[in-house]
């Protein structure tokens, strides 16, 4: 579905070039970045700018192949075929956005292997067709290389058929810009609250494993439009969710208190 | 008589004199762990510690009363130097909790701002710029900073009862404390200014610039040197050592006395036994003299140790292992070159975990029965528990349609899922993890406490481990100790080798790495994680040290990459980030910043890369 409107997205340098490139090429979009910067946001932006249908797949543990491709199932005594959305925007020549893609099980990398190269096929080995991708295709996944795991991490082979596009936090201007423009609140209160982010992330581990995303500066900026005190907004939404830690809760909270006396 | 009414005298003036409101201190202690957060998120360096500050003697005019009772002469005062921030070590200058405890916060704020200042401005310049900064950049700290303001003015001797030049000065200050920025001219006065609480004092001395030149002499392995830090950050200052040659005369007249502040030259470089009044000694002196001679006490020792005599020593297993080494100046493979010996702790009497750790322990075999692997279903089976739906209606569907199904398992059967990973630890032991941590335990102590706890943990989730540490004297004696081999299972007797690792010997890395690979690499399981747990540099007695060293452990490690392996270092060396990223790559380590987390960092760290 091609949504009427284009979502709201403040871009910070020529990632939006890049994607648009490589749709004109036809080659496939690793985004890599930590939660909350804006990822899904980009791909759900660039697909509404090229005019193309989105296909968004997050992805899990259980995630097989097939629940990608599709399955045949029974309707009135006979069996019907029922793609799956990779195969979906396959057909439609939209885009394929797999969303943590670390998690999905080993044997969906098959299926996208022939996909993110030259050859551009998806191969549906239940109904024996051979997919061609039209031209307007484009398989874009994403994950966060955050985390130090052995067992959850991409093969050379999948990752190396993919341009790859990393992302980071936003400038603080610009984190400013995207608080106002996704809520609605002041500039002041923008402003401070994006101070503040960047007083958290400084903590980041000394203190805490986890630094606050955009995405929860947007939830405080929320509470706070909506008129809840800014204290409690920003102990809401982003002392409590980013320690469990007692002190260090304390201790953040002071900051806000400084931030917003 | 006279004795008991002058101690009676001194009790009273001094409660006269004394300013201040014990009943409301705040102890930077109870504030520590905050203080370091805030000043960190405040924008301070993380890499600065926070430690309580000394009283220095300022000077300035007195109250007549403190002015009699001899009290007040020094005071405790912020300041921030190089590598610290030193804030008083009790505030209770102020008459509520919640002031003094504002006061600590408002001083870290002020000394977070201090980066961003100009460093040549003079200092009461320095002070109204950092009040500045922190004040705009956060901007809740206004109303509490005005409200120390006014306290802390009330406690100052007021202008109209100061001398003319004193009294001008004044008002200057109590101005640039109500409005930060506001005053540039500062008229000159006989006397300092009374002490400001609300400010930072500027680092007392050249010692901190001086210090900081790097040590000569080679990189000592993991600060190998008692790490007990003076928690009090005392007033030194660098002195340069008169070069005189082993003189025992004194230069000066004789009737001056010895005193503790000044210092001979003796011939006697450097003095082992600690000195039992020093401290107290130190907290009377208001300088410090400290000198660089060259050799720091426990200095770096390089000498050839003795093997222990071959009844004594630990069970060679097997005649040893001859492995190569890289010589990165030839750029080739040294065959043969290195032989390693397994060993194992000859008189390792079993044992149960010591009783420091059962608490610890209880509490990750908890955590880590999570990590267990689980039960799950497993899908399109030919036999078990219940119908797999999807697999029957796939099956119906392929019927119906092609006249023929594909599917051979129509069922789901509860099972067993496998953490398919072997681990081996591999423990640095060499000499340098005797050194001391803190005043509770030594490096290999921390060590032992690690592999206790992970063996503990690791016997609950059912992985397969093994645990084995290694120290080397030159090339032909590369000692591994076998703690745990794969197939043994963790109990009392493996516990027992565990408490008799102790500290021997040099760091020859490569070639443990490459039996430990030998070891690990013919294990059946889909992820094989080496784990290296060290305090250092690869160094040995001989050439192995530096960059050959270095060169070495690399090779040995790609080539235990190049088995299949993943090896992940663990350290607790500081200066790791200047060459671990070379070994391991650059999400390939951990350094633990804290050695007396080891033990609970490992575990987290074990968790955290094997996740399913």
């Amino acid at each position: 579905m091609i949504p009427l409107e284009i979502p709201y997205y403040e871009p910070s340098g020529g990632e939006c070039a890049i994607f648009e490139a490589a749709w004109r090429n036809r080659l496939p979009l690793l985004i890599k970045g930590p939660t909350g910067c804006g990822k899904t946001r980009f791909v759900a932006h660039m697909a509404a700018r090229l005019g193309l249908s989105l296909h968004t797949v997050a992805c899990h543990d259980d995630l097989s192949a097939a629940d990608l491709v599709g399955r045949h199932l029974l309707h009135d005594g006979a069996t019907v075929w029922c793609d799956g959305p990779l195969t979906r925007a396959v057909r439609e020549g939209g885009v394929c956005y797999l969303d943590e893609v670390v998690e999905a099980r080993k044997d969906t990398t098959v299926v996208l292997h022939p996909l993110a190269d030259d050859r551009r096929v998806l191969p549906i080995e239940r109904t024996g067709e051979l997919l061609p991708a039209p031209p307007s295709f484009m398989l874009v996944v994403s994950y966060n290389p955050g985390y130090q795991n052995l067992l959850k991490s991409l093969k050379p082979s999948t990752r190396q058929r993919f341009l790859a596009l990393r992302f980071g936090f936003p400038t603080p201007a610009r984190e400013q810009a995207i608080v106002m423009g996704e809520t609605g609140c002041d500039a002041a209160t923008a402003s401070q609250l994006v101070k503040l982010a960047g007083a958290f992330r400084a903590l980041k581990e000394h203190d805490l494993d986890e630094v606050p995303s955009t995405r929860l500066l947007v939830y405080a900026a929320q509470l706070i439009h909506g008129g809840m005190d800014r204290i409690t907004a920003c102990r809401v939404a982003l002392v409590e969710a980013l320690t469990d830690d007692e002190p260090t809760a304390a201790a953040l909270l002071e900051v806000v208190n400084a931030s917003f006396g | 008589m006279e004795e008991q009414v002058g101690a009676l005298w001194h009790r009273l003036i001094t409660r006269a004199a004394q300013r201040g409101y014990p009943e409301a201190a705040v102890a930077l202690a109870d504030i520590e762990k905050t203080a370091g957060l805030l000043f960190r998120a405040f924008g301070g360096d993380p890499g600065l510690r926070i430690a309580s500050a000394a009283a220095i003697r300022h000077g300035a005019r007195r109250h007549w009363l403190a002015r009699v009772a001899g009290w007040g002469e020094k005071a405790t005062l912020a300041c921030r130097d190089g590598e610290t921030l030193q804030l008083p070590a009790t505030l209770a200058l102020l008459p509520q909790r919640e002031l003094n405890r504002d006061l600590y916060l408002w001083l870290i704020a002020l000394a977070a701002a201090h980066d961003q200042i100009d460093p040549a401005a003079p200092w009461l310049q320095q002070n109204q710029q950092g009040a500045r900064i922190a004040l705009s950049r956060f901007p809740g700290l206004q109303a509490r900073y005005l409200r120390l303001v006014c306290a802390t003015l009330e406690l100052r001797i007021a202008p109209e009862r100061l001398p003319p030049d004193e009294a001008a000065q004044e008002h200057r200050l109590r101005q640039a404390l109500r409005e930060p920025g506001s005053v540039v001219e500062w008229p000159a006065a006989r006397r300092p200014l009374q002490p400001v609480a609300l400010w930072l004092y500027p680092a007392p001395s050249p010692a901190a610039a001086r210090s900081k030149r790097p040590d000569p002499g080679p990189n000592q392995p993991g600060g190998g040197s008692p790490a007990e830090r003076d928690r009090q950050r005392r007033r030194a200052e660098s002195v340069d050592l008169p070069e005189r040659k082993n003189s025992f005369l004194l230069p000066f007249r004789a009737d001056s006395l010895l005193s503790w502040a000044e210092f001979v030259r003796v011939n006697r470089p450097t003095d082992d036994d600690p000195e039992p009044h020093a401290a107290r000694a130190a907290d009377d002196m208001d300088i410090l003299s400290v000198t660089r001679d060259g050799s720091s006490t426990a200095s770096r020792v390089r000498f050839d140790l003795d093997l222990p005599s071959a009844s004594e020593d630990d069970l060679p297993l097997g005649p040893g292992l001859k492995l190569p080494e890289w010589d990165y100046r030839k750029q080739t493979l040294l065959p043969d070159y290195c032989l390693v010996q397994e060993m194992l702790a000859r008189r390792a009497a079993p044992c149960e975990l010591p009783p420091t750790l059962r608490r610890d322990a209880q509490r990750l075999r908890r955590q880590f029965e999570i990590l267990r692997p689980g039960h799950s279903w497993r899908r399109a089976q030919p036999d078990g528990e219940e119908l797999d739906l999807d697999a029957c209606v796939r099956h119906a569907a392929d019927c119906a349609g092609g006249g023929h199904s594909y599917e051979r398992g129509l069922y789901r059967q509860l099972a067993r899922q496998e953490r398919d990973l072997a681990c081996l630890l591999l423990a640095d032991l060499s000499l340098s993890t005797d050194a001391w941590v803190n005043n509770r335990g030594r490096v290999i102590e921390m060590i032992r406490d690690s592999l206790f706890l992970f063996a503990e943990a690791l016997a609950v989730t059912g992985d397969r481990f093994a645990l084995y540490g290694f120290s080397s004297r030159k090339r032909q004696h590369v000692r591994v100790q076998r703690i745990k081999g794969f197939r043994e299972r963790y109990n009392a007797v493996v516990r027992g080798r565990i408490n008799a690792i102790k500290p021997g010997y040099y760091t020859r890395m490569g070639a443990a790495v490459r039996y430990a690979a030998g070891v690990l690499q013919p294990q059946s399981a889909a992820r094989r994680l080496l784990l290296l747990l060290t305090d250092g540099k690869p160094n040995d007695l001989d050439h192995y040290e530096g960059r050959y060293g270095i060169e070495d452990t690399r090779m040995a490690l790609l080539e235990a990459r190049r088995l299949g392996l993943h090896p992940f270092c663990v350290t607790i060396d500081q200066e790791a980030d200047d060459y671990l990223p070379y070994l391991f790559g650059k999400d390939g380590f951990v350094l633990i910043r804290h050695p007396e987390d080891l033990p609970r960092q490992l575990l987290l760290l074990y968790t955290r890369l094997t996740r399913g």
